[in-house]
């Protein structure tokens, strides 16, 4: 069941923004088929360091390995292609806002085909099937395929975008805050398709959030995240029921339940 | 008789940094051993210790001092310090934690958070289902309500989902956190049942029971606690 070598490794990542600290000497480990929370106030580190991981921006000291097979590859070593290669393969980013990951001006269908396209699929049949597949999964009516994502509302967007990520079958995906700024009853429905979806592909998974409910939902393990610093690590019910650093305890003493 | 779960010299204390650093001493060189087919009951008044024993034998708490050692795959593991993913792993085949409260994601039919740790162990879909739906029956939880989500359910029908999904594939080591508390007479007896069997067929338990006629019932052995004075 156990997979025995990590899928990435994180090695002493710092990224510093022209003096101030982005994120400082962090390490960890990802295992296969893990979700990996990363949660901390707002400025702690957590969006700059997940963007590092996913190779938008090199760090300026330490180095990010990802396993590719038996053969692990420090991804900031790689030359451009084969990095952008690996990131349309391999790993997949599900954005904050949709807008970001989405191609607005694509209908429903062409963003997600574009993501089938990219990893060489052509054969046209083949190809809406999946389309038509994954837009019932992702619980979008398959007669919108042809509309454009302009006219989706907020949730429909973030499930098409989490569509056009997971089609390509990554082994690993990143996400920004994915419930963000979506009203709750849209953000449940939105956990328990990701939920479902982790666990049917198999997904290893590293999602930033600032909401401890969405890490004690989604994630295996946790990161806390203090002034770019890791301050507590550890199994998600254990950091959240038992927190050992005064900061986490004011962040799990701070939420107020409904 | 096969050990299933040997826990010594635990030793827990709590630091709250935020109210002026009060360390509170709960636990101090407990141990445990624990055989295939027991029935361990925790008693103690209340502070004693006994919720935060049964978390610690979970990986839920991390014990300052102390192993908790428990059968595996045919070999013993120790839960405390071992990697998460591997902490996972027992959890979904070997440990389980049953408590009084059902914590799921809001819109998930009744249905099937029954199934999904079968599903999770590769049971099948069908398979599944039949099993989940024999047990919310034997719960007295009624068809109609299989396909909704337990949010608008009474405490005591949320109480019995998280009883049927626990017991539904039972795993061989259960901790029960006072799995009856709501309970009216009639579900008790179901659960009392439910438990007996498990344990018959070889499940290993720790369990906390408020009601003494349940503990009688059920216990094949009783642990006291005491409490502990703050440092």
């Amino acid at each position: 069941m156990i997979e025995e070598a990590p899928l990435l490794r994180a090695q002493n990542v710092t990224r510093l923004y022209g003096g101030r600290v982005g994120c400082r000497d962090i390490s960890f480990s990802l295992w296969p088929g893990e979700v990996l929370g990363v949660v901390g106030e707002s400025g702690s580190g957590k969006t700059t360091l997940l963007r590092s991981l996913a190779g938008f921006e090199p760090p300026d000291e330490g180095a990010i390995h990802f396993r590719h097979g038996t053969e692990e590859h420090d991804i900031y070593a790689l030359d451009e292609a084969s990095r952008r290669a690996m990131m349309r393969t391999e790993w997949g980013m599900v954005h904050q806002n949709p807008r970001d990951g989405l191609r607005l001006d694509v209908s429903a269908g062409g963003n997600i085909g574009e993501s089938l396209m990219a990893r060489g699929d052509r054969h046209y049949g083949k190809m809406r099937a999946r389309i038509t597949d994954w837009l019932q999964r992702v619980e979008i009516d398959s007669s919108r395929i042809d509309d454009s994502p302009q006219s989706f509302s907020g949730g429909m967007q973030q499930r098409l975008q989490i569509a056009r990520v997971l089609v390509a079958e990554p082994r690993l995906v990143f996400m920004d805050e994915p419930t963000g700024g979506l009203d709750v009853s849209v953000q449940a429905r939105l956990l328990d398709l990701l939920r479902v979806l982790v666990r049917d592909l198999h997904l290893a998974a590293i999602i930033v959030t600032h909401d401890l409910a969405v890490a004690r939902l989604l994630t295996d393990r946790l990161i806390v995240m203090k002034d770019g610093h890791i301050i507590e690590e550890g199994l998600t019910d254990q950091i959240l029921d038992d927190p050992h650093h005064a900061y986490t305890q004011l962040l799990t003493s701070a939420v107020l339940s409904a | 008789m096969i050990t299933m779960l040997e826990a010594c010299g635990l030793r827990k204390t709590f630091t709250l940094h935020n109210q002026n650093g009060v360390v509170l001493n709960v636990l101090d060189h407990v141990d445990l051993d624990l055989a295939a087919g027991e029935m361990v009951v925790l008693k103690g008044p209340s502070g004693a210790g006994k919720s935060t024993l049964l978390r610690i034998l979970y990986g839920n708490y991390k014990p300052v001092a102390g192993a908790v050692r428990l059968r595996h795959d045919g070999e013993m593991v120790d839960i405390v310090g071992a990697r998460t993913s591997r902490v996972l792993d027992i959890r979904r085949r070997t440990l389980s934690f049953v408590s009084q409260f059902l914590r799921v994601i809001p819109r998930v039919a009744t249905l099937d958070i029954v199934k999904d740790q079968m599903l999770t162990r590769g049971i099948g879909d069908a398979e599944a289902t039949e099993r989940a739906a024999a047990m919310l029956t034997r719960l007295n939880l009624p068809e109609q309500m299989w396909g909704l989500a337990p949010a608008t359910f009474s405490g005591g029908e949320q109480q019995r989902v998280n009883i049927a999904r626990s017991f539904v594939a039972p795993t061989p080591l259960l901790l029960l956190d006072e799995p009856t508390a709501s309970l009216d007479p009639v579900n008790r007896d179901v659960v009392v049942e439910l438990i007996e069997t498990t344990r018959k067929a070889g499940s290993a338990m720790v369990g906390i029971f408020h009601d003494d006629a349940v503990s009688s019932r059920i216990a094949t052995r009783v642990m006291q606690l005491s409490p502990r004075k703050a440092v």
